[in-house]
């Protein structure tokens, strides 16, 4: 096993007519993509995007939708990683990112063609790109390669035409497990997103390992929530590849309202979710299992921030047979390094260990000021560490900021091992690793990471903005913003928006005439988090 | 009216960036992610003491500031 198409491959072959991917349409009505239309379609995208030998990176700009794999898949094809983008993201967001990209080819669905040619007429007005434009619904796919994105350079039907046996070998020959499959962006602290490289062996490792902890078959029906630009839809994505399992992508809007997501998850009969924490947390306070229940759901994977066993234990009440565990771990180490099987019924005051290392991970703890001694002991404090075939190649285009947080060491224990620093603090406890917090100023909110140093470093490049400070209420779940200066709340909070995406700019902003000060002149957090 | 303002007040405390007068489809036209509908749904059933159901939580009652003022106004008498 080298190459994730070898999954697709081989499951397009066995049951080509099963459905792979579904989503809904605004109108409500079902979008199914199958198998062996998941095979034929992304080797005809695929065959058009190979270019000589340039293996650089495709920024991808598609919906939520059940053709956005096929999108994927047509990069893998031509051995490039390919980079999803979410259309939604402020512009200015949007730039950061391909300012890192640079991608010489990007891959946009039809519905999101005209928000991508506005946006690229706003800021890149004389980049020349190859942009490939693919209508799933008529079977269409086209090419722009002036900056108007008026009228194609060529437009062809999506057939089997378009396959390019030979040129599809030859790129698979030259094709080698540690390349770049995918590259997905997170925060970053100084306001420009990384975006972290993985290779197609540590995505299969994780897969691999991943699927037997949870005990996937041919027969589970996934529930996708995470965005599909986002780590956590790897699993939604190569889980049905390589068992032949299907994923439901699961309308945003759902997760508003926990009946009609109870509701879809019965009707599509889903088996299994790997879910962020508040995805499970945030229907339970809008009022779930009140009045729908769960039917199908058995297996239950959760990570992205600490799980409160008050919230577990309503869905362990709820749902007595299921399997749930507790995941833990960074994009870096390809979506998670760590799991940790609930076998009882929680307790609300009890604290759920991370676990222990997937198959193929090696994780440990090192000193938090010395980085190559290795802690064995149980209970004391350390630096979760990762090393091995899942850490990621590094931060697409910035060698710097690879250099600083994957290092080679020569280890205490006498090995030398390339390893990822997570800035978390854990512990060993009955040999089980337990997180107990961040190094730095990096949240998880609702699923997704945040750097509190990159939202403000957004705003104070407000307008009649003087000093800011950011903070986090874990038990209210809610980002609070304080600022001096003669910005208004209205004006601070409409400017965030145009910088950084949605989840990040914080729900309360209050407005000060100076910020507390400590006597060394630092802004005094500790004051404002207990106002 | 008064309901109306107190509604008003609660929404741009959580969305200043939203004009909530004249949008009628916060929900729908994706305007309100599901995170301001939490925080939305908690501060509702403090200021005004009432219980929203999970059946309550449909796009239409929360579609405009109308919208919810009816839905408050009815969750009030019950």
């Amino acid at each position: 096993m080298e190459n994730v198409l070898e999954w697709l491959e081989a499951t397009a072959k066995r049951i080509p007519e099963k459905v792979a991917f579904t989503s809904e349409t605004e109108e409500g009505s079902d979008v199914e993509v199958t198998f062996g239309e998941v095979y034929n379609l992304s080797r005809m995208i695929g065959s058009t995007i190979i270019k000589d030998n340039d293996t650089t990176p495709v920024g991808v700009f598609s919906k939520r939708a059940a053709t956005t794999p096929v999108l994927f898949m047509a990069c893998v094809y031509a051995n490039r990683a390919y980079a999803p983008i979410d259309m939604a993201l402020p512009e200015a967001r949007i730039g950061k990112i391909l300012d890192n990209l640079m991608p010489n080819v990007i891959l946009v669905d039809k519905e999101s063609f005209d928000s991508f040619a506005k946006l690229c007429k706003d800021i890149y007005p004389d980049k020349k790109w190859d942009v490939v434009v693919v209508d799933f619904e008529k079977g269409i796919i086209s090419k722009y390669n002036d900056s108007s994105y008026e009228s194609p350079s060529a437009e062809n039907k999506l057939n089997e035409d378009l396959i390019d046996e030979n040129l599809l070998q030859s790129v698979r020959n030259n094709a080698k497990p540690g390349d770049a499959l995918y590259i997905i962006h997170t925060s970053g602290s100084s306001g420009r997103p990384k975006g972290v490289v993985t290779s197609h062996e540590s995505l299969i490792n994780y897969i691999d390992s991943y699927g037997d902890v949870m005990g996937i078959e041919e027969s589970d029906r996934f529930g996708n929530q995470s965005p599909l630009d986002y780590i956590a839809a790897i699993r939604d994505i190569y889980l049905p590849f390589k068992y032949g399992a299907s994923s439901y992508i699961i309308p945003k809007k759902y997760f508003m309202d926990p009946n009609a997501l109870f509701t879809y998850l019965n009707d599509k009969k889903v088996t299994a979710v790997g879910w962020s924490v508040s995805a499970l947390t945030v229907p339970l306070s809008l009022g779930a299992f009140e009045e729908v229940k769960l039917d199908t759901l058995r297996k239950i994977c959760f990570s992205g921030s600490v799980m409160p066993c008050s919230a577990l234990r309503v869905w362990q009440e709820n749902l007595p047979d299921a399997l749930f565990v507790n995941q833990y771990g960074p994009t870096e180490a390809t979506a998670s390094c760590t799991y940790y099987v609930v076998n009882h019924i929680v307790d609300e005051s009890e604290v759920l260990p991370i676990g222990k290392a997937y198959d193929g991970y090696d994780v440990f703890l090192t000193e938090l000021d010395c980085d190559s001694k290795v802690i064995t002991d149980e209970d004391v404090e350390g630096q979760i560490t990762v090393s091995g075939v899942s850490l990621a190649i590094g931060y697409y285009n910035d060698p710097d900021r690879t250099n600083e947080n994957f290092v080679v060491r020569e280890m205490s224990d006498g090995t030398t091992k390339r390893i990822y620093k997570t800035g978390d603090i854990g512990t060993i406890h009955n040999g089980m690793f337990e997180f107990h917090g961040r190094m730095d100023r990096q949240i998880k909110h609702m699923g997704h990471r945040v750097e509190l140093d990159e939202v403000e470093c957004a705003a104070n490049s407000v307008e009649n903005v003087t000093e800011t400070c950011c903070i986090y209420k874990k038990e209210k779940e809610s980002l609070i913003l304080f600022y001096s200066g003669d910005a208004t709340r209205r004006d601070l909070s409409l400017a965030l928006r145009e910088l950084i995406p949605g989840f990040m700019v914080p729900r309360k902003i209050i407005q000060l005439d100076k910020l507390p000060k400590l006597p060394n002149g630092k802004i005094d957090i500790k004051e404002l988090e207990e106002r | 009216m008064e309901t109306k303002e107190t509604i008003i007040e609660i929404l741009e405390e959580i969305r200043p960036d939203v004009d909530f007068e004249n949008e009628t489809s916060l929900v729908d036209g994706n305007v309100l992610e599901s995170f301001d509908i939490v925080s939305l749904v908690s501060e509702l059933s403090d200021e005004f003491d009432i219980t929203i159901r999970p059946k309550d939580l449909v796009p239409e009652n929360f579609n405009s500031v109308d919208a919810m003022v009816k839905l408050v106004n009815t969750l009030v008498e019950e």
